[in-house]
Parts: C-alpha cells; structure tokens; sequence
C-alpha cells in the first residue's frame, strides 16, 4: 500500500477572482486601510510649495510622470517580483532592491512604515506571516498568498497611489473636490496601462526620469513649514 | 597604508588607461577612448579590481560623446568595479554627451567590501547646448547599481527613448534642464557632508542621506558648463581637494 507521507489540506485556488477577492482587495487598497498613506506626499508638497504645481492639469502632468516614469512603475516592478518570488530569501533581497532604488530618506520611510503598517494588519486578518517589508513587496507578497490576480493587484495598487497623491494635492494646493476627482479619472487608463507594461519587466528594468519628482522628495526633508511625512 | 600601486593591467583596442604622476598615496587612472566617441556597435569594457587598503581615483581624460549610430545599432559600455575592505574608490569621469540618434547601453556596477569606500559622479549632458543639439530620436538606456557585501546598496537607472527633448521639457522630468548629475557618497562620515552639501546646492538639485553612510545627490542644470561650476566646489569639499586636474574648469 502506497504511504502518504504528508498530505497539503490547503487547497489551491486557480487566479480567478471570486467576487470576495476583489472586494478584499478593494480592503486593501481603500484610504481607511491604516497604512497612514494620508500622510506622504511623496514630495508633491514641495512642487505646491515652489509653485510648480498650481492647477488641476498641472498636477495631472506631474503625477502621470511620476507613474509612467518614476515610482509607479517601479512599484509595479517591485510588486510583481514579490508576487513571483518563491522563497523568502528571494523577498528579502527584492525588499533590499526597493530600498536602493528609493530616491530619498523620506521615500524610504514612505515605502517601510507603510509596508510595516500593511504587514502588520494583513497578519492580524489573514494570518499572513507579518515580516516586514517594504509597501509594493509586502502587498506582492500577500497578494500571492492570497492567490489573487496579480494584473489586477497592480493597477488598483497604482490607483490607490494616484487617489491618495490626489487627495495630497487637493489639501495642499488647495484644488476643489471635483477637481481632484477629474485628475483621478484623467490618470485611471495609465493604472491599467502600467500595469500591464511592467508585466515582462524584471529588476533590471528599474528606473527613474522623473528627476525633479524625486529632487522635489530630496528638498521636502527642509521644507518649512510642511504637513506632510513625505 | 602604504602607497598604491599597480599589479596588473591589461589593455586592447580603443580604450586605454593613463596614469599621470601624482605626489599622493593614492593613484590616479584616466581613461582615455582614442576612437573620441561611442557610436552604434561599440563595446567598451572596463574591469578594475581595488585590492584591501588601496586608494584609486579614476576620471577621463575629456566628456565622451555619444555620437549618432546607424539604426539597429547599439553601443555598450559596461564597467565593473569591486573595492575591498578598508580601500577607496573616486568614480569621476567627465561629462557623457548625448547627441541626436545615439543609441547606448551603459551599465556601471560597483561592488563595495563592508569597509569600502566611494565617490561617484555621473555626469549626461542631453545634447551640446552651442549647437543647439535637440534630441530628437536616441535611445539610453543607463543602470547604475552599488553593492556592498553582495546586498543591493543604490540603484539608479535612466531610460530615454524617442524624443527626449519632450520628455525633459515636462515639469516632473526635467523642466527643459540641458544636463544632470548623480553623486554618490559611502563613508562613514557622509551624514555630516549633508548640510554643508546643501549649502551649496541651486534650485534644481536635492541632497539626501539614505543611511548614515550613504549621501546621495541629484543635480540638474541649463547646460554642462552650469552643471560643472555648480559641481565643481561640491566635488572639491567630497573629495577632500583631491579632484583630478581634468576636473579643474
């Protein structure tokens, strides 16, 4: 008689989101999720501050650039290694790579006290392990623990990015409410179209044109007075 | 410690090292490319091994152009250089050149020893500004990677494709700037170089620190010479007065 040495009793879900997987991940990546993303900036005070940013539209040009060329791409990249990774050996070195490759002290305290925050929470819900990591690679990782649709992880990930870089600017410039959620839509199709482009990427491909976003996060460490962490 | 010295070299084609007297302990290698430009094709490797205790600088003897390549093709230039415990590296070559067409793959990979030193600029100009040089059509694709201890430390990376002119012309990007910088600090000390750095920094740059350690700098400017006089006094105070004379305006 043949001997089962171990038997796995959990059971291993295709990539099909049931309609609880999207509404979960809607949980993770709706600003009452308490990764305290409310309070970065991610440098955009600064280019309020100097004037760079003054109108709806140029806040639109300045976050499409920070998506399509700067961290929202990165992320993406980062976030799908995670999902791919096999090993927690391979987690913590895409964790040391989000930490290179962040732009300033401030972006990197973005990207560690949110994943920490999101690590913490989803261990004490979903019973994830709860290592730390940084933001896109703790939610590439619990996203494939999850088995959730990675495509699909990626884009709302960039979304919420957009909404919560939206709802900085709509505080701090000020921009009016419906103003804001004009930019939000303008810059929906460019969540869904980085997140399919970073699909084929690897670590490698990690890179930044957008300079004067990442010297706006470089400037905002002395930036007087300020009411952001970023 | 003991002065430097050179135990093995070994050169060939286009790229050739020079090494110029200096009354210091350490050496001073400028690299000099006799072809006088990177075009579509080429393949330039350098390889430098920094033994324990040992202090090397290295510059070029003039900014390298990258000049317009035939379509499909793609020049390369790949460096690697590995700094052991206790020795020190000055990564400052001149200014790269983008012309209109180019087309270059760059990579440099630093790999530091967890007592290894480092200062490293990479300076791009997009275009000479006297032409003007607009560039229309390039592709550049450039990756900067520092490791220490084999972990990553500082990853940097450019991709220009098609019209760059536009794309630098946008607010977040560049704002129309002519030419940038990166300078990289890993020594102990760098976090007390942070607020004198600032001091002395224009608008358009920012500095940070991303550890103790580790001081990063971010420099954009209307044209190389800009970026150059702006660099030149931040490089002096980095590298102790020891900028190569090629450095010198």
């Amino acid at each position: 008689m043949a001997m089962v040495g171990r038997i796995r009793t959990r059971m291993w879900r295709r990539h099909m989101n049931t309609e609880q997987d999207i509404l979960t991940m809607a949980q993770w990546f709706s600003p009452s999720f308490p990764v305290g993303a409310f309070a970065y900036s991610h440098g955009l005070e600064t280019a309020i501050q100097s004037g760079a940013i003054v109108t709806a539209s140029d806040l639109q040009c300045w976050l499409s650039d920070v998506l399509i060329h700067g961290s929202g791409r990165n992320d993406c990249i980062l976030l799908r290694a995670a999902y791919a990774s096999t090993s927690d050996t391979e987690r913590a070195l895409i964790h040391e790579t989000a930490l290179a490759v962040a732009a300033s002290a401030e972006r990197l305290l973005e990207t560690q006290l949110q994943g920490a925050a999101f690590c913490d929470t989803t261990a004490k819900v979903w019973d994830m392990d709860g290592q730390h990591l940084c933001y896109p690679v703790a939610v590439g990782a619990a996203a494939a623990q999850m088995q959730f649709d990675v495509d699909l992880v990626a884009m709302l990930y960039l979304h919420s990015f957009a909404g919560n870089l939206v709802s900085a600017a709509v505080r701090a410039v000020p921009l009016g409410q419906t103003d804001g959620q004009s930019v939000l839509a303008a810059l929906t199709p460019l969540c869904d179209q980085i997140a399919g482009a970073s699909r084929l990427a690897s670590l490698d491909d990690l890179n930044s044109t957008a300079f004067l976003s990442d010297i706006a996060a470089m400037k905002h460490e002395t930036l007087q007075p300020r009411i952001f962490r970023s | 410690m003991g002065r430097t010295r050179l135990r093995t070299l070994r050169q060939s084609g286009s790229l050739k090292l020079v090494f110029p007297k200096r009354h210091t302990q350490d050496v001073e290698a400028v690299l000099v490319n006799t072809a006088g430009g990177i075009t579509g094709g080429d393949r330039f490797s350098l390889d430098v091994d920094i033994r324990t205790g040992a202090a090397l600088t290295i510059t070029t003897q003039a900014a390298e152009r990258v000049y317009r390549a035939q379509p499909g093709e793609v020049g390369h230039v790949t460096t690697r250089v590995s700094v052991a415990d206790g020795a020190s590296l000055n990564w400052l070559p001149q200014e790269l050149i983008l012309f209109d067409r180019c087309a270059l793959r760059r990579r440099l990979e630093i790999e530091l020893a967890a007592t290894a030193r480092l200062l490293m600029v990479e300076p791009v100009v997009f275009g000479r500004a006297t032409m003007p040089e607009i560039l229309r059509d390039v592709m550049f694709q450039d990756r900067i990677r520092i490791t220490r201890g084999g972990r990553p430390l500082y990853i940097d990376g450019m991709d220009l494709q098609g019209d760059a002119a536009t794309h630098l012309a946008r607010p977040a990007i560049a704002d129309g700037a002519g030419a940038m910088a990166s300078i990289v600090v890993v020594r102990p000390d760098a976090e007390r170089q942070l607020k004198p750095v600032r001091a002395m920094l224009p608008q358009t740059a920012g500095a940070t620190t991303l550890a103790d350690d580790i001081l990063v700098i971010r420099q954009l400017a209307p044209d190389s010479f800009a970026l150059r006089r702006n660099m030149i006094p931040i490089l002096e105070l980095l590298s102790n007065g020891t900028l190569p004379t090629s450095w010198r305006l």
